[in-house]
């Protein structure tokens, strides 16, 4: 490092510029910039005191980066012209390098200038689409430009590698790429300046140890103030971030500038809004493992076919992660996190079916509209305004939404995830929050059990019919015999006593069921055959009725026939013995006699258990289908899109 | 809850499904004399009509 010792130009006070690399320093006496030129030292004006902030990083600090040694060694605070500020340091490396660490809303990006190649020509600032991919800057993955906009130099201190004149206003580009690659297009120079490098986590870098002092200290910082409005008492849970609040007391929306409050305009939630449920102030455990605290709520609607919707956003804030959204949309919650644009991507058409793709998932679109602020209340990191407008986009996969913003200036993604009103009830140790009557497009369907696992049983009874079959279905014939039942001398009264002829004895066996087959040679007539299997032991009875019927004929249509000359009985199985059938019959044609075939087969596979039982273990897997079916159908009402990819906006 | 209970009736149908098949049970569309009038189980009636 080369080390200028010099006088300001602006108090006389001693400067140093201690890397060779720096152009200006700021004083630390009298907070003038003062650059070395070719000619001398110049004064750029006086620069504020960097804000409070409680960010862990601090001049001085060492860390590494890819075997290098760096030192921080100056820092700018830019205020970004929709409110918000985010600091920039300056790392110097033993090496000579000269990287720059952003670090905006609790995230930290290492970026590099890096030379664009001769004769290329990057866009103009006017002329960058938001959502565009800069293929003229070197990087790993494609950069898409995600935000565009201006901002000013609002304060500084240490030294500066470039000639940062306070005050000033220049405009940039953010953009992202996929495994967070990252990159800058500074645009207060021309041709403009491009810095590349990605999104860091401290300890990559060798600052992880600075962490935690600083921000562990703030957890439960707070800034108490009072109202320029009424005077009432008020507080900033996050005073270096907060662009805008309002006043408790009153309901004046306040801005922030440098914790200085200026009241703007006293707000009046919307008639027919529902009122805000969780408290500001209220702190919950969420799933992510970490504490937040709500220091904002906003009333937000769209309007669809003429009539608004109205749901609530809570700002949730922990002071070592930033801040995260709980949204309160028809009583169903969804824990929010802000995604890498990058990573997303951007919305396709997949057979007429408009989807986007994050983490290698699908997520539907769901619904397409202009979202616009009613209301606010609490504290909030940015100036937001009642009646502020995006066009926010959902895509669904449950139990996740993906979200889209896009607002003139920037394209914001995010990710919510389906918080169940118990979760939300755990989260904040409630036990009365409003149950939801509808389905959530989100919402996870939690009868799924029934039609995936629950299809174990089925495949289970598969199995074992699969098993049983040799046993159970291997027929075995026991007797088959003729017998001639002899005519009737004079009509056999209706229900009176038929005919009987006993069978040879035959062998039964256990454990297989019974069937008797009876076959007679009928024709447009009836034979009604009562069989009893006799067991020969015991004189024991099962009796089974065989009627056998056969019409048939010719009519108009053609010839037709009814019935059948065989039929048969089945039994359950019967005790293993000797047994023999004793057989009665009445028959239509009582003067001729009845001579018929008789046959008893026994393990005869009816299926009819199996049936019953199929039919048995189907049930809940069909209501567990058809609850789906009904869920999803609930689901998709309500959205601007049909399963055939047309907007169905117009539909009733 | 509800869930395990359906696995244990759906593993309880099972097993009586093979159980009914390994003895022979079945539901019979006959015997119209089983004492119980349900013509699953041999009745053992004796006599006649």
């Amino acid at each position: 490092m080369s080390e200028l010792k010099a006088n300001c130009p602006s108090c006389g006070g001693s400067v140093v510029f201690n890397a060779g690399s720096s152009i200006v320093v700021i004083c630390p006496y009298c907070r003038s910039a003062v650059a070395r030129t070719d000619r001398g030292l110049e004064d750029l004006g006086k620069i504020a005191e960097v804000a409070e902030s409680e960010s862990p990083l601090k001049l001085g600090l060492k860390g590494v980066y890819r075997d290098a040694r760096f030192e921080l060694t100056g820092r700018a605070q830019m205020r970004h012209e929709l409110g918000g500020t985010w600091d920039e340091w300056y790392a110097t490396f033993s090496n000579g390098w000269v990287g720059w660490l952003a670090e905006a809303q609790g995230r930290f990006y290492l970026t590099f200038y890096q030379p664009m190649q001769a004769g290329t020509t990057l866009p103009t600032f006017d002329g960058l689409q938001l959502g565009e991919i800069i293929a003229q800057i070197p990087a790993q993955s494609p950069l898409m430009v995600q935000e565009r906009g201006r901002a000013t130099y609002a304060a500084a201190e240490g030294e500066i590698p470039y000639k940062l004149t306070p005050g000033e206003v220049f405009e940039y580009a953010d953009l992202a790429g996929k495994n967070n690659a990252f990159a800058t297009i500074d645009y207060s120079i021309d041709p403009p300046w491009v810095f590349v490098g990605s999104q860091v986590i401290l300890d990559e870098i060798g600052l992880g140890d600075a962490k935690p002092v600083k921000r562990e200290a703030r957890d439960v910082a707070a800034t108490a103030m009072s109202c320029p409005n009424c005077g009432g008492p008020l507080s900033l849970t996050a005073p270096d971030q907060a662009e805008r609040v309002t006043c408790p007391n009153c309901g004046g929306m306040l801005d922030v500038n440098n914790g200085k409050l200026k009241y703007l305009k006293t707000l009046r939630p919307p008639e027919n809004a529902p009122s805000f449920v969780a408290p500001i102030g209220a702190e919950g455990a969420f799933a992510d493992g970490y504490k937040y605290k709500i220091i904002g709520a906003v009333v937000r609607s769209v309007t669809i076919e003429g009539i608004k919707y109205y749901w609530h956003e809570y700002l949730l804030y922990n002071s070592m992660i930033g801040f995260r959204w709980l949204v309160h949309s028809d009583n169903h919650w969804n824990f929010v996190v802000p995604v890498n644009p990058a990573d997303v991507t951007p919305p396709q058409y997949i057979v007429k079916l408009q989807t986007a793709t994050y983490n290698g998932k699908q997520y539907r679109v769901f619904q397409d509209a202009m979202a616009v602020v009613e209301y606010v209340k609490g504290e909030f990191y940015w100036r937001v305004e009642q009646g502020e407008t995006v066009r926010a986009i959902d895509y669904v996969k449950a139990p996740e939404m993906l979200s889209q913003e896009i607002s003139p200036n920037e394209i914001n993604w995010s990710l919510g995830t389906y918080m169940p009103v118990a979760d939300v009830e755990k989260a904040f140790g409630i036990s009365d929050l409003p149950k939801p009557w509808s389905v959530a497009p989100n919402q996870p369907f939690t009868g799924r059990f029934y039609y995936t696992w629950g299809m174990l049983p089925l495949i289970g009874l598969l199995l074992v019919a699969i098993v049983m079959l040799p046993m159970t279905s291997i027929t075995r014939t026991a007797k088959n015999q003729q017998i001639v039942l002899p005519e009737f001398t004079a009509p056999p009264p209706t229900g009176g006593p038929g005919q009987i002829q006993f069978s040879e004895p035959f062998d039964i066996k256990a454990n297989s069921n019974v069937r008797i087959s009876v076959q007679a040679p009928v024709s447009n007539s009836w034979a009604d055959i009562d069989v009893d299997l006799v067991n020969d032991q015991n004189q024991e009875i099962e009796s089974v009725n065989v009627p056998v019927e056969y019409y048939s004929g010719t009519d108009s249509d053609g010839s037709w026939t009814e019935g059948s000359t065989s039929s048969d009985a089945t039994v359950s199985s019967l005790p293993a013995g000797k047994y023999t059938l004793r057989i009665e019959g009445t028959w239509q044609d009582w003067q001729k006699p009845m001579p018929i075939q008789i046959k008893v087969e026994q393990n005869v596979n009816r299926g009819v258990n199996f049936c019953i039982a199929f039919i048995l273990l189907l049930i809940m897997p069909l209501l567990g289908i058809m609850r789906k079916l009904s869920f999803e159908t609930a689901r998709w009402k309500d959205s601007m899109f049909t399963d055939s990819g047309s907007d169905n906006s117009d539909d009733d | 809850m509800l869930k395990k209970l359906y696995l244990v009736f759906g593993m309880g149908v099972i097993a009586l499904y093979g159980t009914a098949s390994w003895f022979g049970w079945e539901v019979a569309n006959s015997g119209s004399h089983s004492r119980l009038g349900v013509p699953f189980f041999y009745s053992g009636f004796h006599g006649g009509k």
